[in-house]
């Protein structure tokens, strides 16, 4: 009796960790929405069971259904995300470059994105149409203020010592820019990309709730008219999932590239 | 000239600058108005829609949902990250899930607070509000989790209760950390509430563009667009001079 009590104990002990509770957690929610699914007690309408979701997400993964929607949703996140780079980026260098630029220009850059971008739509539409470039341009719009941001911060925190010394030794323009400002910024630009990543699914995917021919955001609103809502809540799983993994693969891809720390190091090392 | 009036200055002008451009680009016909409101026409449409239309109301509604949105996160979100102090493994355990919905497109969701709530100001306000209740949670916790333990020391060696170290050490000591939060969740009920209104075409200005630009009515689009602006930026500048006193 003593030796299960102990085993009680010491389990109990063992789940005292975040993992665990977050795990149990997870455990309960499904149980809970499982249960009212089936027994129809609340919203009938609104829950339906997890397994009717999972098997509408399998019919996602194994059948070419999702596939011109899921082609559109990638050429407009993707397209948004080289826009706002391309854009963002030399923009937050040269705001970042000197002090009174960025005296000037940044507290404008910041209250401009504090406006929602998809209130910008109705004039994409006007000018690019409802096809794919429309949403493009939102997401683009959306992804391109923290790239910028974060530039013009990673731009302000290049120590002014580093480009002296760099001076002092001789080194061209050329030279400091590539061998000091851009080990500087590249975590703040990968960081910036990496949120906008975020910021362009958002803007572009909820642009084609509103107007649209094809994209996993058309499939949302279709899906809710329709009724249909398993299909729509597997398909919004689906777009969660997609965007967590993309968000991962992306830290992996730019922790390979980016330089590392060298801030906790003993300068002993380098000689 | 000191030098916050002349850096006001300088953005006032490239602010005037840009306008000019557009107008003039307008009116000489360069780009069709079709396409693109001249900005004196669109500011002549919010004038007019302010004093005679329904503008004022719509603001109206807009402001009373981010209102809303406001107080039910405040309230949760302090209490919520208050106890997520308080039980510590239960804190550690939900901020990263927070934080992991937080990051999450959970604006997409939006029908399925319409199909709950009605295509109403309710939908808005509740999915608006899971917006700013995270930032609120996770600040409060981190407000509290960082207070100077020497403030708590110096509070016990006064042989304080607990309730007055709570009411004048702790309050004090995570006000300005709970404000940040405050802060952020403000300009994202904000965005909400006004993407929202646009997208699922409820409640007020985002209501307002969307029919506008339903009905191809561009000067009201621009107009709409124009107010749009002006809103988030006025209550950015509200925040800021708040979040300022605040920190003083």
């Amino acid at each position: 009796m003593e030796v299960i009590r102990h085993d009680i104990a010491f389990a109990g002990i063992r789940l005292q960790t975040p993992l665990s509770v977050q795990a149990l957690t997870l455990v309960v929610i499904i149980a809970v929405w499982e249960l009212v699914g089936r027994t129809d007690i609340l919203f009938p309408d609104l829950f339906p069971s997890i397994t009717a979701i999972l098997e509408s997400l399998w019919t996602y993964l194994t059948t070419p259904i999702i596939v011109p929607h899921l082609k559109a949703s990638l050429y407009e996140v993707g397209g948004a995300l080289a826009l706002a780079t391309v854009g963002g980026v030399p923009l937050g260098i040269i705001v970042g470059s000197r002090r009174s630029w960025y005296q000037v220009a940044e507290p404008l850059i910041l209250y401009a994105a504090v406006v929602p971008k998809i209130v910008i739509f109705p004039i994409f539409i006007l000018f690019l149409g409802i096809d794919v470039h429309s949403k493009l341009a939102v997401g683009a719009i959306a992804a391109f203020f923290p790239i910028v941001l974060l530039t013009i911060t990673g731009m302000r925190e290049v120590k002014r010592v580093y480009v002296d010394v760099a001076r002092t030794v001789g080194a061209s323009t050329y030279q400091i820019a590539t061998h000091i400002y851009l080990p500087a910024i590249a975590g703040q630009i990968f960081t910036g990309i990496r949120i906008g990543m975020g910021a362009a699914v958002t803007g572009a995917l909820l642009a084609e709730t509103k107007i649209a021919r094809a994209g996993l955001g058309f499939m949302i609103v279709e899906y809710y008219s329709q009724f249909r809502i398993a299909d729509m809540y597997s398909l919004l799983l689906f777009i969660f999932l997609l965007a967590a993994l993309a968000n991962i693969a992306m830290k992996y891809l730019f922790s390979l590239f980016s330089p590392v720390s060298r801030t906790n190091r003993d300068a002993g090392m380098y000689f | 000239m000191s030098e916050s009036t002349r850096l006001t200055a300088w953005r006032l002008g490239l602010i005037f600058g840009a306008l000019v451009i557009v107008e003039s680009a307008v009116r000489l016909g360069w780009i069709s108005s079709f396409f693109l409101a001249a900005p004196t026409r669109a500011a002549i449409v919010l004038w007019t829609e302010l004093l005679h239309g329904n503008a004022l109301w719509l603001t109206g509604i807009t402001l009373f949902e981010i209102a809303a949105c406001l107080i039910i996160s405040t309230v949760f979100g302090v209490l919520a990250g208050f106890l997520l102090w308080r039980y510590q493994l239960i804190g550690t355990s939900y901020e990263t899930l927070l934080a992991a919905l937080f990051s999450s497109p959970v604006i997409l969701a939006y029908p399925i607070f319409l199909v709950t709530f009605g295509r109403t100001s309710a939908a808005v306000i509740a999915l608006s509000s899971i917006f700013g209740l995270i930032p609120i949670i996770i600040n409060t916790k981190g407000a509290f989790q960082n207070v100077n333990p020497i403030l708590l020391q110096v509070g016990a060696s006064m042989n304080l209760t607990r309730k007055q170290m709570f009411r004048h050490i702790l309050i004090p000591a995570v006000a300005p950390a709970i404000f940040s939060g405050f802060r952020l969740a403000l300009t994202y009920i904000l965005k909400s509430v006004l993407g929202l209104e646009y997208v699922a075409q409820v409640g007020g200005v985002g209501m307002w563009l969307s029919d506008a630009a339903f009905k191809f009515e561009v000067e009201e689009v621009y107009a709409g667009l124009f107010g749009t602006i002006m809103l988030s930026v006025l209550f950015l500048y509200l925040i800021n001079r708040a979040e300022s006193r605040v920190r003083k």
